[in-house]
């Protein structure tokens, strides 16, 4: 990581510290302040807006550990995510455990599925490795429908709200705050696991898996922690959804958002934690302005059909995944890093 | 690498404008001479179709309303005061849980005080926050499952569980008047979506069965099929079904049954079959597109046929002519959507009764208007007319039948609700 002129680092801590100068500590501390403060000042909708980006965050995060980092695309994580959703609801709505025990479970159990899923991944890569994780998605959905009286089936599953110390986080400020908590916790842990020697051989595998396994990396047990790491992160990101709407069913988790966590991740830039948090709010805040513009827009044209006004989200979001692919394919998380270096080396920069 | 700095500066720069965007709406401060209507519209997706011609009435209704300050020729009794306006607020929710979310929160925040449903992914996801908020919620679905228990969402057309019992209570007249003896064969050919599935519950099963069918299986084709369901048709051939139940919309149904006509599959063909879809798949849509082609297949708890003689057509096409001359809607939901809007305002107006329009909050409207619309005439398009109160979200009281004949819409019979769903 590049630092302002003038500044040496001379421990290996130092060197190591993800934030290192005061500056960036006293930015993060003040965009702690402003984010903690925020259901004192957002109204209703931006904290569910902020709730929303803060439950794909995680998801998010888990799905670059497992793609971004150990290079396992995977097009089945909003299945997962499902995994973690219906374990947490069946525990709180139908065994009475708390949300606080149902939430490590989720994470848990989302993990093992994952790793089932994960298995072909030594043989397979690439697309083929694609169609079996769509297929998790598909079969997880599948079972979710089947075992009705378990699940509630295509009825779905009412949810008790999480409750600390006997009091009901119903609030939409509340649950933004745990929500922020527990996305700040995925942050933290998914920024250091890349610093470890599971990070270095999560990228080991990425960049050349033969390479790797000569090395001494034993590929089947690191893809599947991959895949167990990102599946957690899936899980508790279900499990935080469905006890956000009071609610488990399968059209929480369609298909169509699988493909939209990935092509978050390509926006933000894959293999960057910041990258990561970077796709999700671009492709969110995009898609709700997308959806304030379409009424608008239909109300100044009225030629346009409303219909047409209203798909503008999809086709922007389209538009976005293709530039980005086109002109920046290492995301927006590495657009910013040149930004800072061309204005740190400003008036000397190219 | 100036240009692309530029051109990221620009667009994290149109960011920060939504964001900022977003926060304005937040934040908005609502108008207190304005009812608003509306609510959350599927315009993308397998209900597009359906949710434009829905949005389409909304906003020729409210138009009518502020011309004439009635709320339709019939009610000429029921009037709004000259200085209130009523203001359609929508957003597209894309049929997704979390975008319903958002919509619904910055809708409320823009001062709406109802709310409107496309389907099962946002009833499911939206009932327990609109009964915790006490907003009240017309809709164009009738998925038994976001109506139980039933809270604050409320219907203008049959249980789709109620609409199957009411066209298995018709085929089983039909075959025993045929002089049939043997059980008839009943199988669910339904989406494979929770529209679809909504029917597939044990409670429904019971009934079939106790009412003299033959209960076979279920066979799933997808909400918007891309090859035509052969497999699952010859399932039914080799397994002798003479009925089937299920929920499709139109783009599910019509490629159905065009396969099934290619299969030799009908009432009138080489295989006796009959094919009963719920109202989502509308024969107002299904037969200017599949003719005769069509003949013989079933929709059941929809709205009266588009040339109906009836005071609901005649005033839909009324508002057609008067405020989208050049751009005429042809589908259907066109009148779902003069119909809920017409609802949204009726309650917004016994609310109004007790309170005044600056105190109105979405407690009254569901107190004293969505519980207390009894006998609510919508001109006919309905069976019958809407009432609703609590428990009571299903607000006809009848399922109309009606099959494709000679290339027409006929009705062919109407049968009492049987309350299928074991909470309603």
């Amino acid at each position: 990581m590049s630092l302002p002129s003038g500044i040496f680092q001379e421990s290996y801590g130092q060197d190591m510290a993800i934030f290192r100068t005061k500056l960036q500590w006293i930015l993060l501390l003040a965009f702690l302040v402003v984010l903690f403060t925020m259901p004192l000042y957002a109204s209703d909708k931006i904290l569910t807006i902020t709730t929303m980006m803060g439950i794909s965050i995680i998801s998010v995060l888990g799905l670059n550990i497992l793609t971004g980092y150990c290079g396992q695309i995977s097009l089945g994580h909003a299945g997962f995510m499902a995994v973690g959703g219906y374990v947490s609801a069946i525990l709180t709505a139908k065994l009475g455990l708390p949300f606080w025990a149902a939430l490590p479970c989720a994470g848990l159990a989302a993990g093992f599925v994952g790793i089932i899923f994960g298995l072909p991944s030594l043989k397979i890569k690439g697309f083929y490795l694609i169609m079996a994780t769509v297929a998790a998605q598909f079969i997880v959905i599948w079972l979710i429908l089947q075992f009705r009286d378990v699940t509630g089936g295509t009825d779905g599953l009412a949810v008790p709200r999480p409750e600390l110390f006997g009091y009901v986080i119903k609030t939409k400020g509340a649950y933004f705050l745990l929500v922020m908590i527990i996305a700040c916790l995925g942050t933290f842990f998914a920024k250091n696991i890349v610093r470890t020697r599971v990070g270095r051989a999560f990228i080991a595998i990425r960049d050349n898996d033969l390479a790797a396994e000569v090395m001494g990396v034993n590929l089947l047990s690191y893809k599947l922690l991959a895949f167990f790491i990102g599946c957690v992160y899936a899980g508790v990101a279900g499990s935080l959804l469905v006890h956000y709407f009071a609610f488990a069913d399968t059209n929480m988790f369609p298909f169509g958002d699988s493909v939209w966590y990935l092509a978050m991740l390509i926006v933000g830039g894959m293999g960057s934690t910041s990258g990561a948090i970077f796709g999700v709010i671009a492709l969110k805040l995009l898609d709700e302005a997308m959806t304030l513009a379409g009424p608008a827009l239909a109300t100044a044209f009225p030629a346009i059909a409303a219909q047409a006004a209203a798909s503008l989200s999809l086709i922007m979001r389209g538009i976005v995944i293709a530039i980005f692919l086109i002109f920046e394919p290492r995301g927006l998380m590495h657009r910013w890093e040149l930004i800072k270096a061309y204005f740190r080396r400003w008036p000397f920069s190219v | 690498m100036k240009k692309i700095n530029s051109i990221v500066a620009i667009l994290c720069a149109v960011m920060l404008v939504a964001l900022l965007t977003l926060t304005a709406c937040g934040g908005g401060t609502t108008n207190n001479k304005t009812l608003y209507i509306g609510g959350t519209f599927a315009l993308t997706g397998a209900y597009a179709e359906d949710c434009a011609a829905v949005l389409a009435g909304f906003q020729d209704y409210a138009k009518y309303v502020n011309d004439n300050h009635i709320i339709a020729p019939w009610y000429t009794d029921r009037t709004l005061p000259d200085d209130v306006t009523i203001e359609v607020l929508w957003g597209d929710d894309q049929l997704s849980a979390d975008k319903a979310l958002s919509i619904y929160d910055d809708l409320k925040s823009r001062g709406l005080l109802v709310e409107r449903i496309t389907g099962s992914p946002e009833g499911l996801a939206l009932k327990d926050i609109l009964n915790l908020d006490r907003v009240g919620a017309t809709s164009q679905s009738t998925t038994p499952a976001y109506l139980s228990p039933p809270e604050t969402i409320f219907t203008n057309a049959p249980i789709y569980t109620d609409q199957m019992a009411a066209a298995a209570e018709w085929f089983l007249e039909k075959w025993t008047a045929a002089g049939n003896t043997a059980k008839p064969r009943v199988a669910y050919l339904t989406a494979d979506s929770s529209l679809g599935r909504g029917i597939v519950i044990p409670e429904m099963q019971a009934y079939l069965e106790n009412l003299g069918y033959e209960f076979v299986g279920s066979q799933f084709v997808p909400m918007v099929p891309a090859t035509p369901p052969t497999t699952q048709l010859l399932w039914l051939k080799d397994n002798n079904v003479n009925l089937t139940l299920g929920c499709m919309i139109n783009p599910g149904s019509q490629p159905t049954i065009r396969e099934a006509v290619r299969l030799g599959m009908g009432p009138d063909l080489d295989y006796k079959i009959t094919f009963v879809f719920a109202n989502p798949s509308h024969l107002q849509v299904f037969v200017p597109a599949m003719g005769e082609l069509g003949n013989g297949v079933v929709v059941t708890g929809d709205f009266v046929a588009l040339d109906a003689n009836v005071a609901g057509v005649q005033f839909a096409n009324q508002l057609q002519a008067t405020y989208r001359p050049s751009n005429k809607i042809s589908h259907v939901m066109y009148l779902d959507g003069v119909l809920e809007a017409m609802t949204q305002v009726e309650a917004q107006r016994l609310a109004l009764q007790h309170t005044t329009i600056d105190k109105l909050t979405s407690l009254d409207i569901l107190e004293y208007g969505y519980y207390k619309i009894t006998n609510f005439n919508v001109g006919e398009i309905t069976i019958s007319p809407l009432t609703y109160g609590p428990g009571d979200v299903e607000g006809v009281d009848m399922v109309r039948i009606q099959q494709v004949q000679d290339g027409k819409i006929v009705e062919v019979g109407s049968y009492p609700l049987r309350h299928i769903y074991k909470h309603l």
